[in-house]
């Protein structure tokens, strides 16, 4: 007379469970699917389209297809309509951008980036992630709305990973350099920009802690690896890793760095003076360790370390402060 | 007020600012720093000799230390919780016997002799003054130990260096090391642990230390946890080891506590609170000898007073609540009854009964007053023997006959384990949720903070119910 | 002990231990309104406690007090308001109490600003200290904790200290109420213009920034010619922020 089975229960139980799961996994569940088709429309195809072809000049319709995901009649539709309106246009096969689909494209990167910047400046989302919310992001900023960011992060120059922001009127000051497996042996250069695409590559890069804005020293180049100092450590990247990361070279002159070390290396008992803080080290974090006396000049030395080994505690300006390892490597230091 | 035009300042400060790059805020700082260095070369003469510092450096080196750090933190908030609870026994039992046993009849003998009529009577006296009377008689006593001995140590200097210890543990949860004394909080009260995550300056660890407080078993839950276990578990074995074995399952149900706070901290830092700012920093100030009496005082009005007005205010309307629904009739039945008729299957599933289920409900202002909620809809719905009518709440001196109690009304050893869980996994009582929502001024938070732990509770005690009557 | 003011205060009227009257939370009809600012853990609620004899809890732990506290005392029959702002180490975060504090010193427009520093650390605490500086004329320091720098061997000359910064400078150890008549005396000076400040402002800027800041605060003084704090707003406003802009709109801090 009574339904109820505790082994029916718990089968219901797993069973709606295992519904949600399917509606809400990460990635291919359906929640996140149906958001991925609602945004799968023909203005963001045309933008990505744009994107691609302000990168790659002079590709072919194919490669639009292996490139970008997006079903072919939405892309054939897409191209057809830029050619319309003169985006693009179509030599030899071969599609590239127009003055429109140039100043379009480069509007697109504008937002992106400004996203990418407004994210590591004022949200907590990790850097992994920078990238692919801009992605969605800059399609759905308003030309007004760009420049409201703009405003708000005091026009930066360049996004979180080195690039530079291209300006409302459209300029956009490319740094040359040179790929970091490039530099010679026994020279020195200067990180400007690490490439978040691909994203294996890229989190590669970000295990290995290499800052941008930091110093190396390249002391080995091999066809297998690439051995560079850079902050007072050792760095071995095989050379594809070693592509994503673009440098300048520097005249010995230039080297201001040679016995700069991270303060996360620093020993008990020793003193040391603080170079500055990496450009790394972002937004509310960056005001926090300046407000807290981490500036250039001032005197740092450990006063306690804990039982779990992080954090450790730094005397600066005459009180404790604790710190976390991930902020204490992006402290630079040189060795009194 | 007149509206200046401002758009050449605008235009100025963003031209400037595109002049001089994002390297602002570091120049404006490293200059204030450079003239500060200036100005104490010029005005402060250091004698390098160790002066007082020492002293703090040796207590400093011994309680961060590898071999004593943990064993002197574990003792201290150990010792902490065993005076409060141990403490907090003679003086409640006076303060119950004062206000429930003496004060409550001399207030209904005075208002049968002025005439009230018996609901006035009833819905005054039975309702409001008992529920008040009750939160205070549990309540009061606990924080007026605990409270003091935290800010003991809080003024010495001693918590921040328990923070030091425990950072790597919370930070593996993403959490803030901080959040190891606003969880200790807790245990005191929740309310005032969601008060004390003001400490952690670091928006994304303050809402998961704020949203997971209630994983701390507070005061207002231990005198549950210890009664359930001595009448149920502790009967399960043999009498010799049976106040050892409820003493077990009471700290277990604790540690489950702790160890939901930092599941649950995990999963917010990774997902919904992944995009708050998050920063660390931890200052840990030098030593000072507190002012003994003076912080015995202004812990005493600062905290447990204003914690305790709160839990008054709350509970005041769930006594008036509780005497309604078990004395207003709809049909032959009170309201109380067809409530819990209406509850009892979903709480059978839990391994819970509708009796439960409602004195939680009635019970959302104040943890303390669920055990007499219980015993009184238990008695009214079985017709036991015992209690003081409809809508009054009690409890008996005796564990013996409150066990009686509760097994005339159907409970088992399931009921029982299924209790103690729910009683740690439901959501925070109206006091704290309030505090919360004064604290972070959002309704999102504040109503993820109170769903969160209540549907942990209804899964937790499902899966336990069904899983145990398949085993049996 | 005695005060160290601009006006070499050898020759000033001593503290009158008769005409203070402690009136706690009883804040209305006063004279004056007084901020109290500095860095968590420099004993700040203990120095407003002792000024206003109410027993704020003054927790060892850095940023305790996150609402802010009110009281009152009265001195020679004038009184006074004083506001026990949130504990921080710098004004130009974006946190809660660094915004509570911020914003009071900047439109709650205090009479002045006593400045509450640990003086066994005072280059860390000068950080503050110079930034309010910028913000308000009127300030004076409370050179607190005395007791822990004299064990700890440290010695201050708050004589040059008061003429380096340009306000007065009290040594307190406001928890045996050492100097808290000096802190009054030199309140009531300062509120009743007897003693007049000459801040000083931050000068180690690179000489680009320092520029840019001229040019914006010179704009800013163009629209508000009685703004005594422009570089500040400029500071603040090459920082972005959103809120000074509003407040630069419709005048608020005027």
């Amino acid at each position: 007379m009574n339904p109820y089975n505790p082994i029916i229960a718990l089968l219901v139980f797993f069973g709606v469970v295992l519904v949600l799961f399917l509606i809400f996994k990460p990635k291919n569940g359906l929640f996140f699917k149906y958001q991925k088709v609602r945004k799968e429309n023909e203005k963001t195809a045309i933008e990505d389209i744009l994107k691609l072809l302000y990168h790659d000049a002079n590709i072919s319709k194919s490669t639009i297809f292996n490139e970008l995901d997006f079903s072919q009649n939405l892309l054939l539709e897409s191209i057809e309509t830029m050619m319309d309106s003169g985006l693009i246009k179509k030599e030899k096969e071969l599609f590239s951008l127009t003055k429109d689909g140039h100043e379009y494209a480069l509007r697109i990167i504008r937002a992106h980036r400004l996203w990418e910047k407004y994210l590591s400046e004022k949200t907590g989302f990790h850097k992994e992630e920078w990238h692919k919310r801009a992605e969605l992001k800059e399609h759905e900023l308003s030309g007004e709305e760009v420049d409201d960011l703009s405003t708000l992060l005091g026009n930066p120059r360049y996004d979180p990973h080195g690039d530079p922001i291209p300006t409302k009127a459209g300029k956009i000051h490319e740094k040359k350099g040179i790929l970091l497996s490039d530099l010679p042996v026994f020279n020195f250069g200067k990180i400007i920009h690490i490439e978040d695409e691909p994203i294996a590559v890229y989190k590669q890069i970000l295990e290995k802690n290499i800052h941008l804005d930091s110093q190396v020293y390249m002391k080995e180049t091999s066809k297998n690896r690439l051995v560079f100092e850079s902050e007072g450590e050792q760095f071995i990247l095989s050379p594809i890793v070693a592509n994503n990361i673009t440098v300048i070279s520097l005249d010995k002159a230039d080297v201001v760095e040679k016995d700069t070390m991270r303060l996360s290396n620093l020993e008990s008992n020793q003193k040391a003076i603080i170079i500055g803080i990496s450009k790394e080290c972002r937004g509310e974090n960056r005001r926090r360790l300046l407000d807290l006396g981490f500036v250039k000049g001032a005197t740092v030395s450990i006063d306690l370390l804990n039982p779990l080994g992080d954090p450790k505690a730094f005397l600066i300006k005459g009180t404790a402060i604790a710190l976390r390892k991930d902020q204490a490597v992006k402290i630079l230091i040189t060795k009194r | 007020m007149e509206t200046k035009n401002i758009d050449k300042i605008i235009e100025l400060s963003n031209e400037l600012r595109w002049q001089i790059g994002d390297d602002f805020h570091d120049n404006l700082t490293e200059a204030i720093y450079a003239d500060a260095s200036k100005i104490v070369e010029k005005t402060v003469v250091k004698d390098n000799k160790k002066g007082a510092f020492y002293l703090n450096a040796k207590i400093d080196q011994i309680v961060t230390s590898k071999i004593w750090g943990f064993p002197i933190m574990l003792l201290l908030l150990g010792l902490v919780l065993w005076l409060t609870i141990v403490g907090a026994n003679y003086p409640s039992s006076m303060l119950a016997s004062l206000l429930l046993d003496t004060i409550h009849p001399f207030l209904k003998e005075g208002a049968s002799f002025l005439g009230f009529p018996w609901w006035l009577s009833g819905f005054l006296i039975d309702g409001v003054y008992l529920a008040v009377a009750w939160v205070i008689a549990v309540m009061l006593p606990p924080m007026a130990i605990f409270f003091p001995l935290f800010t003991l140590l809080e003024d010495f200097g001693y918590l921040p260096r328990v923070a030091f210890n425990m950072d790597a543990l919370f930070k593996k949860s993403g959490a803030h090391g901080k959040q190891a004394l606003t969880m200790s909080m807790g245990f005191g009260c929740n309310a005032a642990g969601v008060v004390a995550t003001r400490i952690i300056d670091s928006p994304r660890e303050r809402l998961i230390a704020i949203i997971t407080n209630n994983f701390s078993l507070c005061n207002g839950r231990w005198p549950t946890q210890i009664l359930l276990a001595t009448i149920f578990i502790g009967a399960v074995v043999p009498s010799s080891y049976s106040s050892f074995v409820s003493l077990a399952a009471v700290v277990g149900i604790a540690v489950l506590g702790i160890f939901f706070m930092f599941f649950f901290s995990w999963a917010l830092s990774k997902t919904v609170l992944k995009g708050e700012v998050s920063t660390f920093n931890l200052e840990l100030p030098p030593y000072r000898t507190p002012l003994f009496w003076k912080t015995i005082y202004t812990s005493l009005i600062d905290r447990t007073l204003i914690v305790l007005w709160r839990a008054i205010v709350f509970a005041a309307p769930a006594g008036a609540v509780i005497w309604l629904i078990s004395n207003v009739f709809i049909g032959d039945q009170s309201i109380a009854v067809h409530l819990i008729h209406s509850l009892d299957g979903f709480g059978f599933l839990l391994g819970l009964n509708g009796v439960i289920l409602l004195a939680y409900i009635v019970a959302i202002p104040a943890n303390e007053i669920v055990i007499p909620s219980i015993l009184m809809l238990t008695v009214m719905v079985t017709g036991a023997v015992g209690g003081a009518g409809a809508g009054v709440m009690f409890e008996l001196d005796s564990v013996t006959a409150t066990g009686d109690i509760l097994r005339s009304g159907g409970w088992t050893l399931l009921t029982a384990v299924n209790v103690m869980l729910f009683s740690l996994l439901h959501n925070p009582c109206s006091t704290t949720i309030y505090t919360i929502y004064k604290e972070t001024k959002s309704t999102k938070w504040t109503v993820v903070a109170t769903i969160l732990p209540i549907v942990a509770g209804f899964i937790i005690t499902f899966l336990v119910a069904q899983i145990w009557r398949i085993m049996s | 002990m005695k005060t160290a003011t601009k006006s070499a205060c050898d020759t000033c009227v001593h503290y009158d231990v008769e005409g203070v009257k402690r009136l706690g939370v009883d804040t209305t009809n006063v004279d004056f309104v007084i901020a109290l600012a500095g860095n968590p853990n420099t004993g700040k609620s203990t120095v407003f406690n002792a000024l206003t004899g109410l027993r704020q809890h003054t927790g060892n732990w850095p940023g305790k007090t996150v609402t802010r506290a009110e009281g009152a005392f009265e001195y020679q029959h004038q009184k006074y308001k004083l506001i026990d702002l949130p504990g921080t180490y710098s004004l130009m975060s974006r946190s809660e109490d660094e915004e509570v504090a911020r914003n009071f010193i900047l439109f709650g427009k205090p009479t002045l600003t006593v400045i509450v520093v640990d003086a066994s650390r005072l280059e860390r605490n000068l950080n503050l200290v110079l930034q309010i500086l910028e913000i308000s004329s009127n300030a004076i320091l409370c050179l607190n904790l005395m007791d822990e720098a004299k064990k700890n061997k440290i010695t201050i000359d708050y004589r040059s200290l008061s003429r380096e910064l340009g306000i007065p400078v009290v040594p307190t150890i406001a928890r045996s109420k050492e100097g808290i008549p000096e802190l009054i005396t030199a309140i009531s000076d300062l509120a009743n213009g007897k003693i007049i400040c000459k801040p000083h402002k931050i000068k180690s800027i690179p000489k680009h920034v320092e520029e840019a800041v001229q040019k914006l605060s010179a704009a800013i003084k163009k629209e508000y010619p009685n703004v005594s704090n422009s570089r500040w707003l400029a500071f603040r406003v090459l920082e972005g922020d959103t809120h000074i802009l509003e407040a630069l709109k419709t005048g608020a801090f005027i």
